[in-house]
């Protein structure tokens, strides 16, 4: 029972985790590095709305949701843009900023046990015979909730349409009226949004710590190369996979084994199958 | 009125195209014909804009240098350096070779994201227009971009365009691989289209035989070079052009 509620719980957490990092992918074909900066830049600014500026918590969030999300978009606007089309420099540049960041709050003097951030709802309660916190759940439902959200976003209305165009076809989507540079930036602030609402959930539970910032970062790429790149259920699929293969690690060898789950995933996939889970599909090639 | 004039275009140190002149008045078809690499494609590209993508993009990744040179007007307005998307709002709309439909999406989800610049009321009017102009895809608006036959996917890509409100039609090579039966059924929606919608279409083609009848204006490509034009008529008529190009 243990393993199946906690199962659940971490693998809503790497949803959490990769879902921005996914989504800038699959949209912008844009690998961006600086997720775990992201993450950690909006766990921190939380902290400082709430504690320097004294704003409340529910205040906090938004305002910190929204700051996040114009970083991702500055730095699609002013750095991306300029190595659009060449992969390797992507990773360069997005792992440049993310480096500098993370670095950057270390040298500040940014470790310790000072920087946490509070839980929503304090107290536990009792599911299936297992005692969870009243906050895990909470990450549960709102990770769902999340994800429902992103889907119907993505199918009915019309930027989540064009952005799905342009995911599958850039050059396509740009004949019918589509601007991909703009799509680029709002999927590149979204995805920062999603880094944003993966920390707030998440960092309760811990530290704000630099670190985090790697380990999301390795655990995003691990989720969304095990689901296959740019596949957006297949990294939900890929994240309960990892979850539960992290948990029952735990459970029966040591918690210190969990990232090596984690990049073994990536090894195995990369040997298995390259395309991840749901990589690009060939029955779809086109047909003459 | 959609109006190119002196346009040049070099890949490297190759011709793309060498000094083609075309304009295509409201309300008319107009046919480019010629054989592979006669320049086609890339006088498409060059009209709607997206060989200013290409360029740029090369240029990025440090690949081919495509220089172009001559301008474009549209209804007077130089639109020379105009983005793909920019000129599609304006409505000249590229209906691209191959088809280039979104193969993970539904066929309603790609007439939706076609739509993606079309006022509410358009949108459900065009979308009905669709369906009624090709019954067939109103069967299988939840079927699978990519599991479509070749000419249901041209339907769509066609239809796609169509939901981008386009005042000018480029279509890139649609029969392209298709049956003669299909063939036809498309030249008849062309048509319909250029006189229901009053949508003006640039049509390219390397057979131009089922092609021909429909066109008010022909322009024939070879290596790049516009070596003859006429109206389609004279097309017709020509001894020479029937034997090269029409297979008759």
């Amino acid at each position: 029972m243990d393993i199946i509620v906690y199962g659940i719980i971490n693998s809503v957490s790497l949803a959490l985790m990769a879902l921005g990092f996914a989504l800038i992918y699959g949209i912008s074909r844009v690998a961006n590095f600086a997720h775990g900066a992201l993450y950690v830049i909006s766990g921190f600014m939380v902290w400082s709305f709430l504690n320097t500026a004294g704003l409340n918590y529910f205040f906090s969030i938004l305002a910190a949701m929204v700051v996040v999300g114009v970083v991702g978009a500055l730095i699609y606007q002013f750095v991306l843009i300029r190595v659009r089309g060449m992969p390797v420099s992507e990773i360069i540049a997005s792992y440049a900023i993310g480096l500098a960041i993370l670095e950057g709050f270390r040298w500040w003097g940014f470790k310790g046990m000072t920087y946490t951030l509070p839980v929503f709802v304090e107290g536990g309660m009792q599911v299936m015979q297992v005692s969870v916190d009243i906050h895990r759940i909470l990450v549960v439902v709102i990770g769902g909730a999340i994800v429902g959200v992103l889907w119907l976003f993505t199918h009915y209305t019309r930027i989540g349409l064009a952005l799905r165009g342009m995911a599958q076809d850039e050059r396509a989507a740009m004949m019918l009226g589509i601007d991909s540079d703009r799509m680029a930036v709002v999927s590149m602030a979204f995805g920062a949004m999603l880094a944003g609402i993966a920390a707030v959930l998440l960092l309760p539970l811990g530290n704000i710590t630099v670190d985090a910032g790697y380990n999301v970062l390795i655990l995003a790429i691990a989720v969304c190369v095990v689901g296959g790149l740019g596949s957006w259920m297949g990294a939900v699929l890929a994240s309960f996979l990892i979850g539960f293969a992290q948990i029952l690690t735990e459970v029966y060898w040591g918690a210190q084994y969990q990232m090596v789950v984690a990049l073994l995933a990536i090894i195995l996939t990369l040997v298995l199958r390259p395309s991840g889970i749901f990589g690009r599909q060939k029955a779809l090639e086109e047909r003459v | 009125m959609l109006e190119a004039r002196d346009m040049m275009v070099f890949y490297e140190n190759m011709v793309g195209l060498n000094n083609v002149s075309l304009s295509c008045d409201v309300n008319r078809i107009v046919g480019v014909f010629g054989a592979n690499s006669a320049g086609k494609s890339t006088l498409m590209y060059v009209l709607s804009g997206i060989m200013l993508d290409i360029r740029k993009k090369e240029l990025m990744a440090g690949g081919e240098r495509i220089s172009v040179f001559g301008s474009i007007t549209y209804f007077g307005q130089d639109i020379t350096n105009l983005k793909p998307s920019q000129r599609a709002r304006k409505g000249i709309v590229l209906c691209p070779e191959r088809r280039r439909i979104f193969t993970e999406s539904s066929v309603l989800e790609n007439l939706k994201i076609g739509g993606y610049q079309a006022p509410k009321a358009r949108f459900r009017e065009t979308l009905d227009y669709v369906f009624s102009l090709f019954p067939d895809l109103g069967k299988l608006k939840k079927r699978t971009g990519g599991f479509l036959s070749g000419g249901e996917q041209q339907m769509l890509a066609i239809g796609r365009a169509l939901m981008a409100q386009p005042t000018f039609l480029l279509l890139d090579e649609p029969l392209l691989g298709l049956s003669p039966r299909i063939q036809a059924n498309l030249m008849r929606a062309t048509k319909d289209i250029c006189e229901t919608r009053g949508i003006s279409v640039i049509i390219t083609e390397q057979y131009a035989r089922p092609v021909l009848p429909i066109v008010d204006y022909a322009y024939i490509l070879e290596n790049g070079s516009a070596v003859l034009e006429g109206s389609g008529q004279e097309m017709m008529n020509n001894e020479d052009v029937r034997a090269a190009y029409f297979g008759m």
